[in-house]
C-alpha cells in the first residue's frame, strides 16, 4: 500500500478555512478530534470545580469564585456542573465518541461514518450541550435549571444519532473480509456501547421533556412539593417521588457502564498490543463485553434500596448486579492471562492500561459491598459511593482514555507524547487517586460503623476532620501533577518526536496501515481487504513478531 | 499454516447469521472490473445503501424505548393515584385511528404497484398515503381543540398532561413520517445513493411502527382512563 497516499486527496470536496475544516467538516477524523477537544477542556474544567468543592468542604472561610452569596444553592450548582461535565462531555464523548468517531471506521476499514452529516449533527449537539451546562451554571438558579435539563436533553439526542451511526457502520461498512470474529475489541466494545446508548438516551430524553415540560407548561409528571402538599398521603409516600428515580436512573445505571465498556475494549486491545500476546479467550471476552451491555441494561433498580420500593424486586436487582461480577471476572482473567509470561513492553501506553486494572479490582472489590440491599442503603449518600464510583468509573475510565491517547497519538498527530514526563505524570496520578479516593472508603465505613452509639459522634469526628483535610491537600497535589500531563500534550503536539513510520507500535489493526495522521479518505484508491484477526501476535513461524489484518497469506509468505 | 484461519468457512457462517457485511458487495453495483475472489486491489466503493434500512430498524427500537418510558411513566402514576381525573377521549380520535390504519393498507398498495412497474399506480397510492397522514395530524388537532373546548388543558390534570404529551409526541415523529413520504413522492430521479423502492420500503417500516405505536397508545390512554 506504498502509492496510496498520492491518491489521498481526491475524494472529498477541499474545504477551506478554520470552520470549513473543523466545524463543518464531516469527516469522522475532524470529528473525532473535536470530541477529544470538548473533553481536553471538560475535564480541567471538571477539576478546577471539584477543587472549588474540596476546599470549601475543609475550610469553608475561604471565599472562592462561583462560592460566594447562597452558599448551599451554589455549591449545588458547583457539583451538578462538575458531575455533568465529567459524566456527559469526558466519560460519555471521549472513549466513544472521541476515539471510536476517530478509529471505528479506520480500524474496520470504512472510510466514512454511515451517515457524515448526521455525525457532524450528533457534534453540534454535544457541542452546544456543553455551551448549555455552561451558561445554566452561571445563570441564576431557576433558568439555570432549565436550562441545564434542556442540555441533558440535547445531549440525549447527541448520543442517540451517535449510538445509530456507530452501530449501522459496524454492521454493514465493514472492509471486505472483515468479518465479526475478526473484529478488533474496540471496535466489539463501541459497537455494544452505541446500542446500549440508542435504548438508554431515550429513557433519558423522555424524562427530560417530561421534566422540561413540568418547568415549562406547569404539567404534573414530577409535581413539585407544593403540589404534593395538598394529595393524601399515601399518593405522595408510595409513587411520585420514585418516578423520577426510576426513569432516571434507568438511564444512569447503564450509563457507568456506557462510561466503562469502550474502555474495557480499549484496556484489552492496549494489554494484548504491549504484551505482544493475542488476548487470552478473545471469543470469551467479546461474550463478556455483551454481558457486560445486557446486565447494564437489566441493574437499574439497583440505584433505589434506598428508596423504599417493593421489597421483592431488590432481592432481583441485588443478584443482576452481583452477576456483573461474571463478565468482569472473564475480563480481568484474561488480561491477566494475557500478561501472563509475556514480554511486556512498559510504556507510559501500557502502565496506564495496568493503572486501569488494579483501579478495576480496587473499585470491583467495594463494588461487591454495594450490591448488598442493606449496606447501599445505608451508604447510598455518603463518602464510601464518592469514592467508589470515582476510582473505578471516573478514574478507571480517565486511566484507559490516557493509555489511548499515549497510544494513538502518533497516529492522531504524526508525534509522539513524551515518554519520561508521560511515566512522571502516571505515577504521580496512580499515587494521587489512591490517596484522595482511598480514605473516602474509610471515612463511609467509619461514620457508619459507629451510628448506633451517640456517645462516640464527638470522637469520630474529631477523627475525620484531618482525614478530609488529607484527602483536599491530596487532590490539590492531583491535579497540579494533571499540569506535567498538559504541558507534555501541548508540548509534543509542536515539538514532540517526530514518527515517519506507519506503525510505531507494530500493532495489527488497520489504522496502523495507513500514514500518520491519516489521509482525507482514510485508505487512498483501494478499499483495504481483512486476512484474519486482529491479534495475531508471536504467531510461530513468521519472520516478526505480529502479522497485521491487511497481509495477504502470500505476503506473509514472502516475508519469512 | 499457523497464523491464519480458514476465511471461508467463517465468513459463510456468518453471512448465514445475516451480518455478513465484511463480505463481498454483491456483484451488480460493480462496474465491471470484479476480479476472482483472491483480487485484493478493491476500487474504492461507496458504503452499502443497506445502512439505511439498518439505521431506520435500530432508530425504531430506540423511538420505542422513549415512548415505554412514556408508557410506564403513565402506568405507574396512574396505579398509584386514588385522585386520578380521568380525561374524556374525544370520539375522533376513533376516526383518526380507522384513517392511520388505511395509510398503512394503501402504502402497502402503493409498493405493490411498484413491484408491477406501475408508477402512475405507485404515485396515485403514495399520495393518497400522504394525504391520509396529513389528515391524521389534522385530526389529531381537532381532538385537541375539542379538549381545550371542555376546558382541558395540558397542565389541568395528570391524565390531561399525559394525553398531550402522547399525542404529541406521537404527532411530531409522523410529521417526520409524511416529511419522508413527501421526500420520496418528490425526490430527483437522478439521485442515486438510495434506489427508489428501498426508499419506499424504508419508509413504509417506519410508517406501520408509527401506525402500531399510535394503536398502542390509545390503548394504553383507554385502559388507563
Amino acid at each position: 500500500m506504498a502509492n496510496d497516499d498520492s491518491a489521498a486527496n481526491q475524494a472529498g470536496t477541499p474545504q477551506t478555512g478554520f470552520l470549513g475544516r473543523h466545524v463543518f467538516s464531516t469527516d469522522h477524523k475532524v470529528i473525532g478530534l473535536n470530541y477529544l477537544w470538548l473533553a481536553l477542556f471538560s475535564v480541567f474544567l471538571g477539576l478546577a470545580m471539584s477543587l472549588l468543592m474540596r476546599i470549601h468542604l475543609v475550610w469553608p472561610g475561604v471565599r472562592l469564585p462561583f462560592l460566594s452569596g447562597s452558599t448551599l444553592e451554589r455549591y449545588a450548582a458547583l457539583t451538578t456542573f462538575h458531575g455533568s461535565l465529567m459524566v456527559f462531555l469526558v466519560l460519555t464523548a471521549a472513549p466513544q465518541a472521541g476515539f471510536g468517531n476517530y478509529f471505528l471506521p479506520l480500524q474496520i476499514g470504512a472510510r466514512e461514518m454511515a451517515f457524515p452529516k448526521l455525525n457532524r449533527l450528533s457534534f453540534w449537539a454535544t457541542a452546544a450541550s456543553l455551551l448549555g451546562l455552561t451558561i445554566a451554571f452561571l445563570a441564576a438558579p431557576e433558568t439555570g435549571i432549565t436550562l441545564w435539563i434542556a442540555s441533558v436533553a440535547i445531549f440525549s439526542v447527541g448520543s442517540l444519532c451517535n449510538g445509530i451511526n456507530f452501530s449501522v457502520t459496524t454492521i454493514d461498512l465493514r472492509a471486505r473480509g472483515m468479518t465479526l470474529p475478526r473484529l478488533p475489541l474496540t471496535v466489539w466494545a463501541w459497537f455494544i456501547n452505541a446500542i446500549l446508548s440508542t435504548l438508554i438516551f431515550s429513557v433519558l430524553l423522555a424524562a427530560s421533556v417530561c421534566l422540561l415540560s413540568d418547568r415549562l407548561l406547569s404539567t404534573h409528571f414530577f409535581p413539585p412539593l407544593n403540589f404534593l402538599a395538598v394529595q393524601p398521603a399515601s399518593f405522595v409516600a408510595n409513587f411520585l417521588p420514585m418516578l423520577w428515580q426510576r426513569l432516571f436512573w434507568f438511564f444512569a445505571q447503564a450509563e457507568v457502564y456506557i462510561a466503562m465498556l469502550p474502555c474495557f475494549g480499549l484496556v484489552t486491545h492496549l494489554i494484548s498490543t504491549f504484551s505482544r500476546k493475542p488476548v487470552w479467550m478473545e471469543r470469551l471476552v467479546v461474550l463478556a463485553l455483551c454481558g457486560v451491555g445486557l446486565f447494564g441494561f437489566c441493574v437499574w433498580g439497583q440505584h433505589m434500596f434506598a428508596s423504599g420500593m417493593n421489597p421483592f424486586s431488590p432481592l432481583v436487582f441485588s443478584l443482576l448486579a452481583s452477576s456483573l461480577g461474571l463478565p468482569a471476572t472473564i475480563l480481568l482473567i484474561s488480561w491477566l492471562g494475557t500478561l501472563w509470561n509475556a514480554r511486556i513492553q512498559l510504556n507510559t501506553s501500557m502502565l496506564f492500561a495496568i493503572g486501569f486494572v488494579s483501579l478495576f479490582m480496587a473499585g470491583g472489590i467495594s463494588g461487591i459491598f454495594l450490591t448488598g440491599r442493606d449496606f447501599a442503603a445505608a451508604a447510598v449518600s455518603d463518602e464510601f459511593i464518592t469514592g467508589h464510583f470515582h476510582l473505578v468509573m471516573g478514574v478507571a475510565a480517565t486511566f484507559a482514555i490516557l493509555g489511548a491517547l499515549f497510544f494513538w497519538f502518533p497516529k492522531l498527530f504524526g508525534r509522539r507524547l513524551n515518554e519520561s514526563l508521560g511515566k512522571l505524570h502516571f505515577w504521580l496520578t496512580f499515587a494521587g487517586v489512591y490517596l484522595v479516593f482511598m480514605p473516602m472508603h474509610w471515612l463511609g465505613l467509619l461514620t457508619h460503623a459507629n451510628l448506633d452509639s451517640g456517645s462516640r459522634i464527638a470522637a469520630i469526628s474529631a477523627m475525620v476532620a484531618p482525614v478530609r483535610t488529607f484527602i483536599t491537600v491530596a487532590a490539590i497535589l492531583l491535579v497540579i501533577a494533571q499540569g506535567i500531563f498538559l504541558f507534555n500534550f501541548l508540548w509534543s503536539l509542536f515539538r514532540g518526536e517526530k514518527v515517519d513510520e506507519r506503525n510505531p507500535w507494530r500493532a495489527t489493526t488497520l489504522e496502523w496501515s495507513v500514514s500518520s495522521p491519516p489521509p482525507a479518505d482514510d485508505f487512498g484508491a483501494t478499499d483495504p481487504v481483512v486476512y484474519r484477526g486482529a491479534y495475531e501476535f508471536s504467531v510461530p513461524g513468521v519472520a516478526e513478531d505480529f502479522v497485521p489484518q491487511h497481509l495477504s497469506p502470500e505476503e506473509v509468505a514472502k516475508a519469512r | 499454516m499457523p497464523g491464519t484461519t480458514s476465511p471461508p468457512e467463517i465468513e459463510l457462517i456468518i453471512e448465514d447469521i445475516g451480518g455478513g457485511r465484511g463480505n463481498p458487495p454483491p456483484a451488480g453495483d460493480d462496474d465491471g472490473d470484479d476480479g476472482g475472489e483472491n483480487d485484493n486491489r478493491r476500487r474504492k466503493q461507496s458504503p452499502s445503501p443497506r445502512r439505511y434500512s439498518t439505521a431506520i430498524t435500530i432508530a425504531l427500537v430506540s423511538i420505542l424505548m422513549f415512548f415505554m418510558a412514556l408508557a410506564s411513566a403513565f402506568i405507574v402514576l396512574r396505579h398509584g393515584s386514588d385522585v386520578w381525573v380521568s380525561v374524556h377521549l374525544p370520539p375522533i380520535l376513533l376516526a383518526n385511528t380507522l384513517i392511520l390504519l388505511a395509510s398503512s393498507f394503501t402504502l402497502e398498495a402503493a409498493r405493490r404497484r411498484l413491484s408491477l412497474a406501475d408508477s402512475s399506480g405507485f404515485r396515485k397510492f403514495w399520495l393518497l398515503t400522504t394525504g391520509l397522514g396529513i389528515l391524521f395530524v389534522a385530526g389529531q388537532l381537532i381532538a385537541w381543540r375539542q379538549l381545550v373546548a371542555q376546558g382541558v388543558y395540558i397542565a389541568s390534570n395528570q391524565a390531561s398532561s399525559f394525553f398531550y404529551i402522547f399525542t404529541g409526541a406521537h404527532a411530531v415523529h409522523l410529521l417526520g413520517g409524511v416529511g419522508a413520504l413527501l421526500y420520496v413522492s418528490f425526490r430527483k430521479s437522478d439521485q442515486k445513493r438510495i434506489s427508489l423502492s428501498l426508499a419506499a420500503e424504508i419508509t413504509s417500516y417506519y410508517w406501520h411502527f408509527m401506525d402500531g405505536l399510535w394503536v398502542f397508545l390509545l390503548a394504553v390512554l383507554y385502559l388507563g382512563k
